[in-house]
């Protein structure tokens, strides 16, 4: 065998391994889907049309009509999907972020719930034109969420709160909080249930695509997700928060204020999450009710997982988690195959992607096989 | 020696290619007689960590046979290689620290068939004791194993293969860590099992130790077999040329230039007293005062384990004293942070190179830029810049000649020689006034430790002090000034390192002399450099 120099073994190696990273979304998907399928021939009389009606349920239909021409029909549920992986988005960064320093926050529940409940109390109160007041919910928003990420970090680098248990428990006060006011002196007393006043008008975010909820906050996400890159990959917090998360004695024999890169990549997870408290408030729902489900942020965690915390895959995660879930909503009514069959895919789906060797090994296998035999006399 | 017409071992053709196209063992053949202490010696990545992974089931060889007695056998998991009488030694020894050498010894295979605690103790402390003795180790099975030396500890490991019934014991660089009389006890033990018949398969890059403790050797170098023959046939240059493939350059062979003594009159560096105690109230660091003059390289000799590390974390500022304080040109860098120490200038190549001297998973430019990343020009106002970055790496990896293809690439593909020289390059960069050096060229290949040492050289000449920390005597004689040993936390000699025989220093190091009150400053008085010379001046 001939003698490849070191540098060209390097290159090569480099080469392959970002091919890897580039064909394991793909065939992590195509191997769960497999699966998925699998199993729904084996519930559904019909699995064909169940499994189709799981891939393209969550789609716009193109319908043409002698009367009004081309139209877009179910263009609510495909709304739904667009609504879903721009929350999702905000808080696949929101858990992304503290990942990256290997700091394990949950917290993305009650940062948005916080959130949500302070730009709603700002839209309600706070008088003056849109220009003035709708930067300043923001304002409030992320700063709320990023003043409740910040807790369980200080409590880590002071008292080395373990940040799992912190951020659950932060999340159960934050939800709490977020009804006593809700039922309380937030509450609308004309509605017939426990409910925010409807924000103004003026302060709901402007519409996109008609008979949805896709408000300017889909230009917004790509500027978010792009900002996170930046303060990850541009900024030195960012460079510290990933040598930390990548190396942390390192970090601390180099001389990295490792706890500053603790508790700032915890806030900054409150920060996005904050995005997704002010998506709920001021355009999905436009008040606050009571029962407002908590949970969402632990999708953003999945999200995260299956984006590989790299924030430029985060919105493509998340867009594929909504398209699937909408899709398994069609699925579960239309056919005989419930959606549980697609928390099964998720799963499977999040299992392969975290799975890093798997593809990798079989890669491996074939390569040697393939250089042996050609190298061989 | 006997050398029975069978190989206990032999390997046939064996080549491992791994799958991200490396070449490790390139049709490696070689024969091991039962009864023989066989050495396979070679440059980091010559494929001898490769050649002892196929051997033990780790890793299958992509072609070839491997022999055992005669037969061919396929070893698919450690488990296979220890049913086969094939155990291994490793470097870094993996025992439980609380428990005795007996529990440790029989752990996994206890001798108990749902008796009592009591029995399978017995039986436990019986099988190890009866082993000891017929292999002269001098091991109490009772004892715990957190309280021995490294010696002790690596008898407790040869005792754990030979409890499983290893026929054919691999030691993986055995010596690194032992002291020169815990060595040689070693290989006395090592030669005692051969003569009871049983194979020793040693793994060194050392060359003395073959010569003076192996039958026959085999070199391997780019992963094929360069040479090999009968230990006693060759010189130690001979079995040196066959390892490198080159003459070792002259700068390495002859005494380096040193700084003619007395140039630089008033220290540099200097710690007064550094004391430091573990939580639990021990003390690990005892009153440890040295000066380093400028342009001067301060060597630290000792049995790993006696507080050089805790020196070291102190003196990088990632550890505060409990006393003392340690400056430079007077201003105080102890107890104040890493970061200020740094400011400072203070340097440090940590031990542990790939826990605490790298991130392995990012790329060469961010591992380059770790300690100046905050600085001009690498950022302005908390934002990097990427092209100031590239460059910076450029730089390093041009200065000390790293092999890589692009300052993109992962620093965890790189050779530990390579990654090593990006380390030293990037604490060089910082211009130190004072580098720590803990351990400089360990698991480096020869090639990248005359480069690394020519570097540390270089650095010395500019004028800055260099405390070097180091378990390879070789390395502390060529490149050191003066050198101070330590033993239990303390400076217990200070040998002006030109005058100093290593079997002197080796006494020092494991505790058998002791100096008492020794200090390294400047003006201290050199510990005299014969034990008989010490004891006449006590008395």
């Amino acid at each position: 065998m001939s003698e490849p120099t070191a540098q060209a073994l390097i290159a090569q190696q480099q080469r392959r391994q970002i091919l890897q990273q580039r064909w394991r979304l793909p065939l992590a998907i195509l191997a769960s889907l497999a699966v998925g399928f699998a199993m729904t021939a084996m519930v559904s009389k019909e699995p064909l049309r169940a499994f189709l009606t799981l891939l393209t349920g969550a789609l716009p239909r193109l319908q043409w009509s002698p009367e009004e021409g081309w139209r877009l029909l179910r263009m609510v549920r495909f709304g739904a999907v667009i609504e879903d992986a721009v929350t999702l988005t905000f808080l696949g960064l929101a858990v992304a972020l503290p990942f990256r320093a290997r700091q394990f926050s949950l917290g993305a529940d009650g940062q948005m719930f916080l959130a949500a409940l302070a730009a709603a109390a700002v839209s309600l109160y706070v008088p003056g034109p849109a220009v003035v007041v709708l930067p300043l919910v923001f304002v409030a928003a992320c700063a709320t969420g990023f003043a409740w990420g910040a807790l369980p970090g200080v409590l880590k680098t002071r008292y080395q709160a373990n940040e799992i248990v912190t951020t659950l428990m932060l999340n159960l006060i934050a939800i709490q909080f977020y009804r006593l006011l809700v039922s309380g002196c937030l509450r609308d007393p004309g509605a017939g249930f426990l409910v925010t006043p409807l924000l103004p008008d003026r302060l709901i975010l402007p519409l996109l695509l008609d008979k949805t909820n896709v408000t300017v906050m889909l230009l917004l996400a790509p500027l978010v997700v792009g900002l996170a890159w930046l303060l990850l990959m541009r900024t030195t917090w960012g460079y510290e928060i990933r040598l930390v998360g990548q190396a942390p004695a390192f970090a601390r024999q180099a001389g990295v204020p490792v706890e500053r890169a603790v508790w700032l990549s915890m806030a900054c997870g409150g920060f996005f999450a904050a995005f997704a408290g002010v998506h709920i408030s001021n355009a999905l729902l436009k008040r606050l009710p009571v029962d407002l489900t908590p949970g969402l942020g632990y999708e953003g965690l999945v999200v995260a997982l299956l984006a590989r915390n790299e924030p430029r895959a985060i919105p493509f995660a998340a867009f594929m988690y909504a398209y699937l879930r909408t899709g398994a909503q069609a699925m579960e009514r239309t056919t005989d195959v419930s959606r549980e069959v697609v928390l099964v895919i998720q799963a499977l789906m999040i299992l392969l992607v975290v799975s890093e060797r798997l593809l990798p090994r079989l890669a491996e296998a074939w390569r040697s096989l393939v250089l042996l035999r050609r190298g061989a006399p | 020696m006997s050398i029975s017409l069978t190989p206990a071992l032999a390997l046939q053709g064996v080549s491992k290619l791994y799958a991200n196209g490396t070449l490790a063992n390139d049709n490696v053949s070689m024969e091991i007689a039962a009864g023989e202490i066989h050495a396979v010696i070679g440059e980091n990545g010559a494929g001898k960590s490769t050649l002892m992974k196929l051997l033990y089931g780790l890793e299958q060889p992509s072609s070839g046979r491997i022999l055992l007695h005669g037969r061919a056998c396929v070893l698919r998991d450690p488990r296979q290689a220890i049913a086969a009488g094939i155990g291994l030694v490793p470097q870094h020894l993996q025992l439980v620290p609380s428990l005795t050498v007996a529990q440790n010894v029989v752990l996994g295979c206890e001798p108990t068939r749902g008796l009592g605690q009591l029995l399978h103790g017995r039986a436990a402390v019986q099988a190890v004791s009866t082993a000891a003795q017929r292999f002269g180790f001098q091991l109490d099975p009772h004892a715990v194993v957190g309280d021995l030396s490294v010696g002790a500890r690596q008898r407790v490991e040869i005792l754990k293969t030979l409890y499983r019934g290893a026929r054919i014991v691999m030691l993986d660089e055995p010596s690194a860590v032992l002291s020169e009389q815990e060595a040689s006890a070693l290989f006395a033990s090592l030669r005692r099992m051969a003569e009871q018949g049983l194979t020793v398969l040693l793994i060194t890059h050392k060359i003395r130790e073959i010569r003076s403790a192996c039958d026959r050797f085999t070199v391997l170098r780019g992963g094929c077999v360069a040479g090999g023959g009968n230990a006693q046939d060759f010189s130690d240059a001979a079995i040196g040329a066959m390892i490198v493939g080159r003459t070792l350059s002259a700068a390495s062979a002859a005494t380096p230039a040193r700084r003619p003594p007395g140039q630089n009159a008033g220290a540099l560096v200097g710690a007064h007293g550094l004391t430091a105690k573990r939580a639990d109230g021990r003390v690990v660091l005892s009153g440890v005062s040295f000066e380093i003059g400028a342009g001067e390289i301060l060597g630290v000799a000792g049995v790993e384990g006696n507080g050089q590390d805790v020196l070291a974390h102190v003196l990088c500022g990632l550890r505060a004293p409990s006393q003392g304080h340690a400056d430079i040109d007077g201003a105080v860098f102890t107890s104040r942070g890493v970061r200020r120490a740094r400011a400072g200038g203070v340097a440090a190549i940590p031990e542990d190179r790939l826990h605490d001297g790298v991130a392995p998973a990012m790329s060469i430019i961010d591992n380059a830029m770790a300690v100046q990343y905050h600085q001009a020009p690498l950022s302005r106002r908390g934002w990097l810049d990427p092209a100031a970055m590239q460059g910076f790496a450029r730089g390093i990896m041009a200065r000390c000649r790293v092999a890589a293809a692009a300052p993109e690439a992962l620093i965890g593909t790189l050779s530990g020689g390579n990654m090593q020289k990006i380390v030293l390059g990037r604490e060089i960069a910082s211009a130190p006034r004072f580098l720590i050096a803990s351990q400089p060229t360990r698991g480096v290949d020869i090639g990248a430790a005359q480069a690394l040492h020519e570097q540390l050289r270089a650095l010395r000449d500019t004028g800055a002090a260099i405390l070097l920390i180091s378990a390879d005597l070789d390395e502390l004689l060529a490149l050191s000034d003066r050198i101070m040993v330590m033993s239990q936390g303390e400076i217990v000699a200070h040998f002006p390192a030109r005058q100093v025989d290593p079997g002197v220093l080796g006494g020092y190091m494991t505790g058998a002399l002791h100096a008492a009150g020794a200090a390294a400053l400047l003006a201290s008085p050199f510990t005299a450099s014969h034990a008989q010379a010490h004891h006449e001046e006590q008395a």
